[in-house]
């Protein structure tokens, strides 16, 4: 397509303006793809660069250093303790004594059991006195996977401990030569609320995120390389195993079909995707226009009572959806009390089919999702709609602009200016916005076509539901809700970088400050 | 009051005074003033109908009218016939520790990431940008298994929910960050040249600027263990004793039970509601100016 | 590592041996679990002091009773059968998923011969795979038949369909009837026409075969009447016993409804078999599931217990309970000698029930995914417009069908090894792969002493080798070690290769 300079762009009529903006968008994808592909690569070379440099900086430690630092390679601490700084030394020399008895009690016995996550299932043995069927559980995949995953983290730290161990041996010395003290373990404690008051704050809540969000996810995608599964659960039946790549090949090869579906799972996963799709993006810009002008209604001079307005849309958020949206859904039934206010109002002499016809659903689960999501927006849009500077407003007045006017040239590119992050997130929030479709339909209506395709998706089931629905069906394929897991992470991750790179807005955190 | 003269500047200032302006003004405050009554309707009746049927006597299932033709507390009472003053205790103290714990946990991070450069600062943002576009619903299962390990599922469910709500909570830095990028740095270099420790600089002069972040972290931490149905079914499956109102309520909806417990749930419902709303309700300044000084910048 | 583990190994055998030692006796006291509805919580919880009082054994049952619904019993257990109920209760159709999982204990040989005779046959095949029986008939009454309110419905009318949906068109209410979200309401009609979906599963649990005749001309016939029902305007896709309190004029639904729609409709209630339907002047009699539910009992690693919870299990599910249960709950019984009382024969809500009986078929046990396949037959037939397209709808149902036994052209052929090894229990196929023309190799396994397992190709037992060629006996292993398993097509060989 044809570039522009700023020049001939501001001479464009309007409608050519947005042509040429919506066509830089697009074609703006595959450089953008490019240009990422070209990132990730840069960053694996630069990662080989650096453990290069590692090893190197290692040797030369080893090589150069003293009696005391080459024993620090062997024993932890050491050369921190030889040195005076008793602190220091005893944690490395902790650490160490931890890891190896870890490793020698249990940690050696997980990761030999990693590559076949267990060899004997259980067994069930008969007692004739007791006439009495026992169970004896033996090897547990379950377990081998979580702990052996768990191992590599810890031998991971031990090797990043290991590390700051032969580079404080280096720095010691460096210092020692240069005639200066050592910092003592008072000066360590000291600046753990000081210069190091990052390490002391980020301690918590970092352990927090390793343990309870990151293992969970590599154990995830592990479980994608699995046959875990309701039939191979590991601990009370069968054993599961590694199968390669099976999963992924099931998911998205056009040519298999899905359990008892009679179309692949290929086929199933691009619909719910597109629903996907196409309800996040609904779902993201009905409660943004809708909110913002109630925001702005609500604002209006001369309206009153602007607090009670806004208590009333609050108490959506206040309430728990649970209560809320199950309720909203059973009004909406082909009995419920909608419909039934309708009949009898004569205005209809079927009921509305709200939840059992495909494209009635799709829409009012949309609608609904603009009841609860309104609030929200509202509130946001208030505190940004007081930041517009007023004089804006005054000066395109004296210009004669009227109010729909001043609403398309300052208003709304101010407000998508300042929540363009937020905006991406809003639309990857709903992506996964189980609460609303999980309350509201449960999926429903079925699909047909893709009734068998683990737990029977429906025409209003998201990636995040069905994955729901795959775990908790009639065969419990968790690895097949892993491999959907990792894909919605793909898509988000797609859209995100995406996005990122193509808006202007807020790259730079540090222009606001 | 103050909050309200702000917003007023971005309407219609009069400035050029023409005939029928007036007119056409009051006929557009007019039409608003329909059109937010017709909305408060549409945003309160499902509130009203819950409220209505909680106090119905008649009928203990769903009926397709609202309001009830005999008036009474039985629903309540009944309520507390079962584990339901247990699940909301559980809830409450979950929600109590979660505020506490979690606020401390986000403010940590973000005050951090907002205010120290350090070399993994960046690296680490993106880290977990990335983890939070994973679904989470999928680590239920493990979390679960580690949970179960450790101790703290069925029966003692309560302690496990609030370390599994607290635990991840670092990731929701996004909003509080945004709030003290706000905050001028000049402050915090001005004490630092006085001579205090990033410490002191924190509890002196950031804290007391935050209130109400602090306050909108709390809200929005206390909220999230009441609407709770999927993780803490999870973990307290088969165990009454260990339920939150969420899924407590949740299992009422059952086919075998609703007929029996729909207006009971609906009871449960409006005290769920209450807590959280009246703390809504007082707080509601605050959780607006938190929302609109971090969620707005990223 | 290794030594360490075997010296804890052999402690803890000689900890079972001496617990064992003292198993001649059942006296002690046991915390127990137990999971069952809501509504028999209060019930059982007296049943189970009866149970301690009138043992001889000696067994003291401390027990914790949740209520869990029967429904998500089977999701609760899988989630993680070591903390689930000890004893647990649960609706027919999760057995084979809960068989699978290993959360059900098979009964011992004495007991289930037993148990199998003093309860309904119906019943007891649906405890059983294959030949052995997993859990405790509890009721015989999970079946339906239809409610209706008599205010809007002529009793004339209750036995032909199309009269019943013209009544309620006319007082615009609804047919409460569940076509579009549960294939155990649905298949009524196709069981109505005489066509059959007849599932076996193995020992283990696992589903080998079906035979299933949806798609036929009875077929047809059966999803004609069904599209004269979801046609309808005032056709209400439900179960609920509550839709009489929003618009309904007539529900199908079980016993379990039965004493909240009696306070519901008060004497305006009717209670009746289907009806029947008319095709082509013909009449045909609606039918319908016959199930029941069933209480298991988890595996357990301590025999003493295990024989504890057995004995504990066949109490609650004696023919004294299954009558209590009746008396507070309208249960209806499984046992033959409870069936056969009075008050049991004259209950309304079973009469109907019985009534329905002669049209009903038996629930066994039934393949996990079929319900999602044959649920949407409804919403197919109700989207034809013509014959062709109700044609289409049961032929999209076979395909589906077909699809859950069928492999790749990959997998027919692909070779492998199974048998009792690695702790499979001829359950799972080893892989091999071609190393040479016709030869085929496992990876290196484990194998010990006396372990026994056979080739075979496409995990099916069409084609196989054993120790003396093509469907030649089990293969043993001779010596502990690790082998690779390689077998010759053309020669018809297997060698162990040792590692």
């Amino acid at each position: 397509m044809t570039q522009y300079s700023d020049l001939e762009f501001l001479k464009l009529s309007k409608w050519q303006k947005a042509g040429y903006k919506c066509a830089r968008f697009f074609t703006g994808i595959p450089t953008a793809l490019l240009n990422l592909l070209k990132r990730i690569w840069g960053g694996i070379k630069g990662a080989g660069l650096a453990v290069k440099n590692e090893a190197a900086d290692i040797w030369s430690t080893f090589v150069n250093g003293d009696w005391k630092t080459k024993l620090s390679f062997l024993v932890m601490g050491f050369g921190n303790l030889a040195r005076g700084q008793i602190l220091r030394g005893l944690l490395f020399l902790l650490f160490e004594v931890v890891f190896i008895g870890y490793m020698v009690l249990a940690g050696g016995y997980w990761l030999s059991m990693l590559p076949s996550l267990g060899k004997v299932g259980p067994t069930e043995t008969y007692d004739e006195v007791l006439d009495i069927y026992t169970t004896t559980y033996n090897d547990n995949s379950f377990k081998i996977l979580l702990y052996g995953v768990l191992t590599m983290f810890f031998i991971i730290a031990f090797i990043y401990t290991w590390r700051q161990n032969v580079k404080q041996n280096k720095l010691a010395e460096k210092i020692l030569a240069s005639g200066k003290p050592l910092k003592s373990g008072k000066d360590d404690l000291k600046s753990l609320v000081d210069d190091q008051f990052h390490k002391t704050l980020l301690a918590l809540p970092m352990t927090g995120i390793l343990v309870f969000t990151v293992l969970p996810i590599v154990f995830m995608i592990l479980v994608a390389f699995t046959n875990y599964d309701g039939t191979h659960n590991g601990y009370s039946n069968n054993l599961f195993t590694w199968v390669g790549l099976d999963n992924f090949n099931t998911m998205l090869n056009w040519n298999v079909k899905s359990g008892g579906g009679t179309q692949s799972y290929a086929a199933t996963f691009g619909e719910v995707l597109t629903w996907t799709l196409i309800w996040a993006f609904f779902a993201t810009f009905t409660n943004y226009f809708l909110g913002m002008f109630v925001a702005m209604a609500i604002n209006k001079k001369g309206i009153k009572f602007k607090k009670v307005w806004r208590t009333v849309l609050v108490l959506t958020i206040a309430i728990p959806q649970f209560i809320s949206l199950l309720y909203v859904s059973k009004m909406f039934a082909k009995n419920g009390i909608l419909n039934g206010f309708l009949m009898s109002m004569g205005w209809i002499q079927q009921a509305l089919p709200f939840w059992d016809d495909p494209t009635w659903a799709r829409i009012t689960v949309i609608l609904i999702n603009v009841w609860i999501g309104i609030p929200y927006l509202m509130l946001v849009a208030t505190g940004i709609l007081m930041n517009i500077p007023a004089d804006l407003y005054e000066s395109a007045r004296i210009d004669g602009a009227n109010p729909w006017q001043q609403y398309t040239k300052i208003t709304l590119p101010y407000m998508l200016f300042v929540t363009g992050p937020y905006l991406l997130t809003s639309f990857t929030g709903n992506m996964n916005n189980f609460n609303v479709i999980y309350l509201l339909t449960g999926g429903a209506p079925t699909n047909p076509a893709a009734s068998g395709a683990a737990g029977a998706v429906g025409y209003t089931d998201l990636l995040i539901t069905w994955l729901f629905k795959i775990t908790t069906g009639a065969e419990s394929q968790y690895y097949l809700a892993s491999v959907v897991g990792i894909l919605v992470f793909v898509v988000v991750a797609l859209i995100s970088l995406i996005v990122y790179n193509l808006l202007p807005s807020i790259k730079n955190e540090e222009d606001f400050q | 009051m103050s909050e309200n003269r702000l917003l007023d500047r971005s309407s219609d200032a009069p400035v050029k005074r023409h005939m029928g302006l007036k007119a056409s003004r009051t006929l557009a405050n007019t039409s608003i003033y329909v059109l937010l009554v017709v909305i408060s309707v549409v945003w309160l009746i499902p509130f009203i109908c819950i409220v209505l049927q909680s106090f119905r006597v008649e009928s203990t299932w769903q009926e397709s009218y609202v309001i009830p033709k005999q008036w009474g507390l039985d629903n309540y009472r009944a309520l507390f016939k079962t584990d339901f003053p247990r699940w909301y205790t559980n809830t409450f103290i979950a929600a109590l520790f979660t505020a506490i714990l979690q606020t401390i946990i986000v403010l940590c991070m973000s005050y951090t990431l907002s205010r120290f450069r350090f070399k993994m600062r960046k690296g680490l943002m993106r880290f977990m940008l990335i983890l939070s576009m994973f679904p989470g619903m999928l680590t239920m299962i493990i979390l679960y298994r580690v949970l179960s390990d450790l101790g703290l599922t069925q029966a003692n469910a309560l302690p496990g929910l609030i370390l599994v709500y607290v635990a991840s909570s670092g990731m929701g830095y996004y909003v509080s960050k945004g709030f003290f990028d706000t905050i001028p740095k000049s402050l915090d270099e001005a004490a630092r040249v006085d001579g205090a420790t990033r410490f002191q600089v924190l509890k002196k002069i950031i804290l007391p600027l935050s209130k109400p972040i602090v306050i909108y972290t709390v809200l929005t931490a206390f909220m999230g263990p009441w609407g709770d149905f999927v993780f803490a079914r999870y973990v307290s499956f088969g165990t009454s004793s260990g339920m939150n109102v969420a899924v407590g309520l949740y299992n009422w909806l059952n086919k075998d039970q609703i007929a029996k417990s729909y207006t009971m749930f609906c009871a449960g419902g409006v005290l769920v509601a209450i807590p959280v709303t009246v703390l809504f309700m007082c707080l509601q300044k605050y959780y607006v100016e938190g929302v609109t000084g971090g969620a707005v910048k990223g | 590592m290794k030594k360490f583990l075997s010296v804890l190994l052999a402690a803890m055998m000689v900890l079972s041996v001496c617990s064992f030692a003292g198993a001649s006796s059942l006296a002690g006291t046991y915390d127990v679990t137990i999971w069952v509805a809501n509504e028999i919580v209060d019930l059982t919880k007296q049943q189970v002091e009866a149970f301690n009082a009138s043992n001889d054994a000696g067994i003291v049952i401390n027990a914790t009773i949740e209520p869990v619904s029967e429904a998500d019993a089977a999701t609760n257990m899988i989630t993680d059968v070591a903390a689930g109920g000890d004893i647990y209760c649960f609706a027919q159709d999760q057995f084979s998923r809960l068989v699978q999982a290993g959360a059900l204990a098979k009964l011992g040989k004495a007991a289930a011969e037993e148990v199998s005779a003093a309860n309904d046959a119906g019943v007891v095949g649906a405890a059983k795979s294959g030949d052995e029986l997993y859990a405790y008939p509890m009721t015989a009454d999970n079946g339906y038949f239809m409610y209706y309110d008599k205010r809007y419905i002529p009793d004339e009318d209750v036995d032909s369909l199309e009269k019943l949906i013209a009544d309620c068109e006319a007082a615009q209410k609804y047919f409460a009837f569940e076509m579009n979200t549960s294939a155990w309401y649905a298949a009524s009609f196709f069981f109505g026409t005489g066509c059959v979906s007849e599932w076996k599963t193995d020992d283990a649990g696992k589903f080998i075969s079906v035979h299933d005749t949806f798609n036929s001309p009875a077929g047809l016939i059966a999803a004609k009447g069904m599209k004269k029902l979801v046609d309808s305007p005032f056709h209400l896709n439900s179960s609920s016993q509550d839709s009489f309190a929003s618009n309904a004029a007539i529900v199908v639904t079980g016993t379990w409804a039965y004493t909240d729609i009696e306070k519901m409709l008060g004497e305006n209630m009717g209670v009746t078999d289907l009806p029947s339907f008319e095709v082509d002047g013909q009449q045909y009699h609606l039918g319908s599931f016959n199930g029941c539910k069933l209480m298991g009992v988890k595996p357990q690693e301590d025999a003493v217990k295990a024989a504890a919870l057995h004995r504990l299990a066949r109490y609650l599910t004696g023919e004294e309970c299954q009558m209590q249960r009746f008396e507070a709950r309208a249960w209806g019984p499984a046992n033959l000698a409870a069936q056969q009382s009075e008050k049991v024969q004259a209950n309304p809500g079973l009469a109907a029930l019985y009534k329905q009986s002669p049209y009903s078929l038996p629930q066994g046990q039934i393949h996990g995914s079929w319900w999602d396949i044959a649920k949407v037959i409804a919403d197919d037939v109700k989207a034809a417009t013509d014959e062709a397209g109700l044609q289409q709808a049961l032929q999209n149902y076979e395909d589906k069908m077909a699809a859950l036994f069928t492999m790749s052209e990959e997998e027919m052929n692909a070779w492998g090894v199974i048998g009792s090894i690695g702790g499979t229990m001829w359950d799972k196929d080893f892989p091999m792969t071609e190393v040479a023309t016709d030869v085929f190799e496992s990876e290196a396994l484990e194998l010990h002493a006396g372990e026994e397992f056979k080739c075979r190709q496409g995990a099916s037992w069409d084609v196989n080798y054993g120790s003396d060629g093509l469907n030649g006996a089990n293969v043993k292993v001779e010596a502990d070690g690790t082998y690779k398993v390689q077998l010759n097509v053309a020669e018809g060989t297997i060698t162990l290769i040792a590692q």
